[in-house]
């Protein structure tokens, strides 16, 4: 459209930006009809797919994974409601939710221990100890348990340090300064004041005060017996005490 | 898993951290029961009645495996708790010696009223050290018994009129007239 000067120029350019705005509503409302079109086909396929493997999803970690992330890619939530459609066809709605409890019952059991901060592999091991061997039990299978677990609003929560994961189920915010000691412990398990102050360039009083609200917390403990003389600041959740831990 | 002899350690005991008394409260306490616990537990299965601080001969006190040793505040502190709780008694006033009552002397009172009716005693007179060594007490828990721990319990019959306790001919040989009724 030919812009023209003046007044009528302007209202000539409002009703163009109209029409065009209607020519773009409108094929956006094609696009999305056609849209929801296919992902309602999608959707029937999925339900058909997971008709059909209902029993490889159930006993297979790495299958059911890869199912959650078409699902994912639909739009459709598998674990939405534990009524309906998708917890009746699979019945993982359970699974999950079972899953969950015993998550919350291993942390709580390990919590005297390391203070409310667990390890996701140990986590896993215990898991799998105490399942029966029918279903498998996978991390991604704990990750989205502990993910339905927040939505419930009970405190617990997946952080990473590092290259581990570790799951918290205590209120205790964990600040950056701290992070960096537990990234830090995953070397030996262990970590000396001198070590934080040289590794993160620290204070002696900035590494001090990180290690001793860690103490507090009941998420390291304490250790004077090495024959350097060295104090040592062990962290539970990082290592697993299935092993005997001896550094000389 | 580690074990000393026979006996199956716990997996805290490797890890370096609890041979050192914690700072921390709440971190403390769950030590001290562990420990307790521990302790309780090897004495019972190993048959030890006494420990002595300063020895070295207890075996749970150090780990070589991790090189760590509790100190010698560690070690009073978690009998203290035992005593506390009445699993152990001091035998000094220094707390340089630690009576274990794995058994608590009224269990062990159970335990002797049962040995004299599995045996058919409930009329006998025995030696103090009978009961403690002789045919009868051999494969039961009274084998070997601490003295002490078995006077105290036989005070306890004793008391509720089950036996009679007497000194013997020589200073320091004492026997028992158990006085049960049998069924």
């Amino acid at each position: 459209m030919r812009r023209r000067p003046g007044i009528g120029g302007l209202q000539t350019a409002a009703a163009a930006r109209d029409q065009y705005r209607l020519v773009g509503e409108n094929v956006a409302k094609i696009r999305t009809d056609m849209m929801k079109e296919q992902l309602a086909t999608f959707r029937s396929q999925l339900e058909e797919f997971a008709r059909k493997h209902k029993n490889d999803i159930r006993k297979n970690p790495a299958f059911r994974s890869q199912f959650h992330e078409m699902c994912a890619k639909v739009g459709v939530d598998p674990l939405a409601s534990n009524k309906g459609f998708w917890a009746e066809l699979l019945g993982i709605g359970d699974f999950y939710y079972e899953l969950g409890v015993q998550i919350v019952e291993i942390c709580l059991a390990t919590r005297p221990h390391n203070g409310g901060l667990i390890n996701l592999q140990e986590l896993c091991i215990l898991l799998r100890q105490r399942k029966s061997d029918r279903e498998a039990v996978s991390e991604d299978d704990c990750l989205r348990a502990i993910s339905k677990l927040k939505v419930l609003g009970s405190g617990f929560e997946v952080i990473s340090v590092g290259k581990k994961k570790l799951v918290r189920s205590v209120p205790t915010e964990l600040n950056k300064d701290h992070n960096e000691i537990l990234e830090l412990a995953q070397a030996q398990g262990f970590v000396t004041v001198e070590e934080v102050e040289r590794r993160l360039s620290w204070t002696s009083g900035r590494a001090i005060d990180a290690l001793d609200t860690l103490l507090d917390e009941g998420l390291a403990m304490l250790d004077d017996g090495h024959r350097d003389g060295k104090h040592r600041y062990w962290f539970p959740c990082i290592s697993s005490n299935s092993t005997p831990v001896a550094d000389t | 898993m580690q074990k000393l002899g026979d006996f199956k350690l716990p997996h805290f005991f490797n890890y370096p951290p609890y041979f050192t008394l914690q700072p921390v409260r709440d971190t403390r306490e769950k030590q001290v029961q562990l420990w307790k616990d521990l302790i309780l537990d090897y004495c019972r299965t190993q048959k030890i009645f006494v420990i002595g601080l300063e020895e070295e001969d207890f075996a749970l006190f150090s780990n070589p495996v991790i090189e760590r040793s509790l100190s010698h505040e560690a070690r009073a502190a978690f009998l203290s708790a035992l005593v506390s709780e009445g699993r152990a008694e001091w035998l000094d006033k220094g707390h340089r010696k630690c009576l274990i009552l794995w058994h608590r002397v009224q269990d062990w009172a159970d335990i002797i009223f049962r040995f004299v009716k599995d045996n058919g005693l409930e009329d006998s007179v025995m030696t103090v050290e009978e009961i403690r060594s002789g045919i009868e007490s051999r494969g039961t828990e009274l084998h070997g018994i601490d003295r002490t721990i078995l006077m105290r319990a036989l005070r306890v019959l004793e008391q509720k009129g089950k036996l009679a306790i007497f000194k013997g001919t020589s200073a320091d040989d004492e026997g028992v007239k158990f006085s049960m009724e049998p069924f």
